[in-house]
């Protein structure tokens, strides 16, 4: 009986282990979407030092645009390739008839027009495709699980995991090896130097808020098929993207893909013992970054 | 640039405060006027923002079509009809509901949608004596919180899961084990205890449980602890995109169609549309009103509904709307008169037929006995048209047994 009891204790910790891995691989698929996003936001932030709250309007946009485009060509792919420039065109058009006239302006009227972009896109989508929501489903050769031995796990889900991190390679390979990405780092640093060294700064602005907006439709279209169509994701999600850059640290393009790792984790992780608390934990997590490291995990400033 | 630094910082856990609260609904509500003599206001608290908002519009378009029926007048009076926000926030709600009193004249209340909130609600209709119908999961308001000017329009929770599991378990004979997902406030508690009450008559067992917040979106984490346990269907109780997302999320992972999902208190229709047809597959979804049930009545507010709606048909939603103002209306009508004492009077006892079938109302808890539906989804290739998601399997009206009912004393005027 004792060693029965060993037996079943020893079955249960292995359940346990296999779980908190499968948890693992969910919370990494979680996680690099919301670094997409942050990085987004980050860059944002971090050149134009604006909280783009239009953000989330974006990314929702992204997924709509996604939706439409799959729907009419019956490509998932081709869909995914077109939409987020749709939304950088939205991001060109907030920055360059928007955003920019209020450089000179107080911080606060920055933040209100976004704010007020961003309920002007959450209504204009109830507009052009209505109230009620949409699903899409994966393409077919995504469509389904896979036995992953440990865990059966959706193949989309793999593949977001994996495309989302060649995406953030690609960027972070961008913004550290070319001439362009050089100019960002260096506004993210210093603006008036950038300006001060001959760089039109409108250009590196408006650069900047398309990247940003790229990353959120990508997002977007990327997250469709596992969360769906709704006019208020938007909402949704931006609440998530700024605890990612809270906690990454202002204008750290490193630190909001680790941070949105780490949320997608956290949520993922704590659903095994506190699921109730899957929505608490993150804000937790900002919380004691304010508290212990005001300045993020990865923030300089 | 260290102070703009810092002003950036707050701007930013200020932007996550907006982003927390953000709504899409700035009902500002202006005027303290008393209702005229000859009218009786009555007040829609629906969810234009927060969780719910997508059925709050539909809840009061249902609402419309009942007063609409009687050229919003009743027992010699015209029907003033208001609405407030009810944000899906108890707080908020009850706030709103104590102002329309105040300052509208409101003499009675339905809505809102969420129990949570309808807590709140009920409680400013007792201190207020207005009457107050309501439709939602929780037990509750013909429970242990009943009084004398509340009224419960849904069918009980014992009622509904009783179904629920019947039709699962006639449908999956070999069946042995469930696992739920239940939303974490008042609605879902209350149905959890029933199932997990009601599962061993049925020879299931409830293997795993997990609560997730109002609202929740990404339920992979969930998914895959309930894979792990391996169980015969996942039982949700959640509501609307809750639902929908986690229904969508069991079929990325391959749950579905290999295996059952019971939706178990379900809008029906507003749920089903925002489905694909390969996710509705294998689904056992229980609602308190689905557009297909065969009365007159029934197909006339279906035929007016579907003119505002662009032709998409009503469900829960704005079936509750419906039924709660025509219960209204009803009580009105039979006591030829609007003022609460007597409408409450009326309806203790009444008995009938309505849109939704049979019914009669108790009047030692307020609870409204009625039809209770289980529904079948059926595949794309059987739909007659791109609304015909599912058949009507099902439909229960068997009461709570008594001793499990807590309302003891509903208490006097």
């Amino acid at each position: 009986m004792w060693l029965g009891f060993q037996t079943r204790r020893h079955y249960c910790e292995l359940s346990m282990t296999l779980l908190i891995i499968s948890q693992i691989l969910n919370g990494l698929a979680t996680g690099m979407l919301y670094a997409l996003l942050a990085v987004g936001l980050t860059l944002i932030l971090g050149v134009l030092n604006i909280p783009n709250f239009a953000h989330g309007a974006l990314y929702a946009f992204g997924a709509y645009f996604t939706f439409m485009i799959a729907s009419f060509t019956e490509s998932f792919y081709l869909a995914i390739l077109i939409a987020p420039f749709l939304v950088v065109l939205i991001g060109f058009l907030i920055e360059s008839q928007g955003v920019r006239r209020l450089y000179a302006a107080h911080h606060d009227y920055q933040l209100l027009f976004l704010f007020a972009v961003a309920l002007i896109l959450q209504e204009l989508i109830i507009v052009f495709w209505g109230p009620v929501g949409f699903s899409l489903l994966p393409p077919d050769d995504l469509a389904g699980a896979v036995d992953l031995g440990i865990i059966i796990y959706p193949k989309y889900r793999i593949a977001l995991l994996i495309f989302s991190a060649l995406v953030i390679l690609a960027l972070f390979f961008f913004i550290n090896k070319t001439d362009l990405g050089a100019i960002l780092r260096a506004g993210i640093e210093n603006r008036e130097m950038v300006t001060v060294l001959g760089i039109d700064i409108n250009r590196v602005f408006l650069l900047t808020f398309g990247l940003g907006a790229y990353l959120a439709g990508l997002a977007g279209g990327l997250a469709t098929p596992i969360l769906g169509l709704t006019p208020s994701m938007g909402l949704d999600i931006l609440p998530i993207c700024f605890v990612v850059v809270v906690v990454a640290g202002l204008g750290s393009i490193p630190g909001a893909i680790i941070a949105g790792i780490l949320v997608g984790l956290s949520q993922s992780i704590t659903t095994i013992w506190w699921p109730e608390a899957t929505n608490v934990v993150i804000y937790v997590m900002m919380g004691l970054t304010i508290i212990l490291r005001p300045q993020g995990l990865f923030g300089s400033r | 640039m260290r102070r703009q630094r810092r002003t950036i910082r707050r701007s930013l856990l200020a932007g996550l405060a907006l982003a927390l609260t953000a709504t899409a609904s700035f009902a500002v509500q202006i005027g303290a006027v008393q209702a005229a003599d000859d009218e009786v206001v009555i007040l829609g608290i629906w969810p234009q923002s927060g969780p719910y908002a997508d059925t709050g519009p539909l809840l009061d378009r249902g609402a419309r079509i009942a007063l609409n029926e009687v050229g919003h007048k009743v027992a010699g009076k015209k029907i003033k009809y208001i609405t407030r926000d009810s944000e899906t926030k108890a707080g908020i709600a009850a706030r709103r509901a104590q102002g329309a009193i105040e300052s509208d004249g409101v003499k009675f209340i339905v809505g809102p949608w969420s129990s949570g909130v309808a807590l709140a609600v009920t409680e400013v209709a007792k201190k207020n004596k207005i009457m107050y119908y309501f439709s939602g999961g929780t037990e509750d308001i013909s429970g242990k919180r009943c009084h004398k000017y509340a009224f419960m329009w849904a069918a009980n929770a014992w009622t509904a899961m009783d179904a629920n599991l019947k039709i699962f378990k006639k449908a999956n004979p070999d069946a042995k084990s469930i696992y739920l997902f239940v939303v974490d406030y008042a609605f879902g508690w209350t149905l959890q205890k029933y199932v997990e009450t009601l599962a061993p008559k049925y020879g299931l067992k409830v293997v795993g449980v997990d609560r997730h917040p109002l609202g929740h979106r990404e339920y992979s984490s969930f998914i895959v602890k309930a894979m792990a346990k391996n169980p015969d269907a996942v039982y949700m109780i959640n509501f609307g995109l809750d639902a929908i997302s986690a229904v969508r999320q069991l079929h990325n992972f391959g749950f579905t169609p290999k295996k059952p999902v019971v939706l178990s208190w379900s809008s029906g229709v507003e749920e089903l549309v925002q489905m694909d047809a390969k996710m509705r597959a294998n689904l056992i979804v229980g609602t308190n009103y689905y557009y297909t049930v065969d009365t007159p009545e029934n197909k006339a507010f279906v035929e007016a509904y579907k003119k505002q709606s662009g032709g998409i048909p009503p469900g829960y939603g704005p079936g509750a709307g419906y039924g709660l103002m025509k219960m209204v209306l009803r009580g009105m009508n039979k006591a030829n008169s609007v003022e609460p004492v007597d409408v409450i009077k009326a309806l203790e006892g009444e008995k009938g037929k309505n849109f939704v079938g049979d019914f009669y109302i108790n009047g030692r808890n307020h609870q409204t006995v009625r039809p209770f539906f289980v529904l079948r989804t059926k595949p794309e290739s059987k739909m007659a048209n791109k609304y015909d998601f599912a058949d009507i399997v099902d439909v229960s009206s068997t009461e709570q047994p008594r001793d499990m009912n807590q309302c003891k004393d509903i208490g006097g005027f």
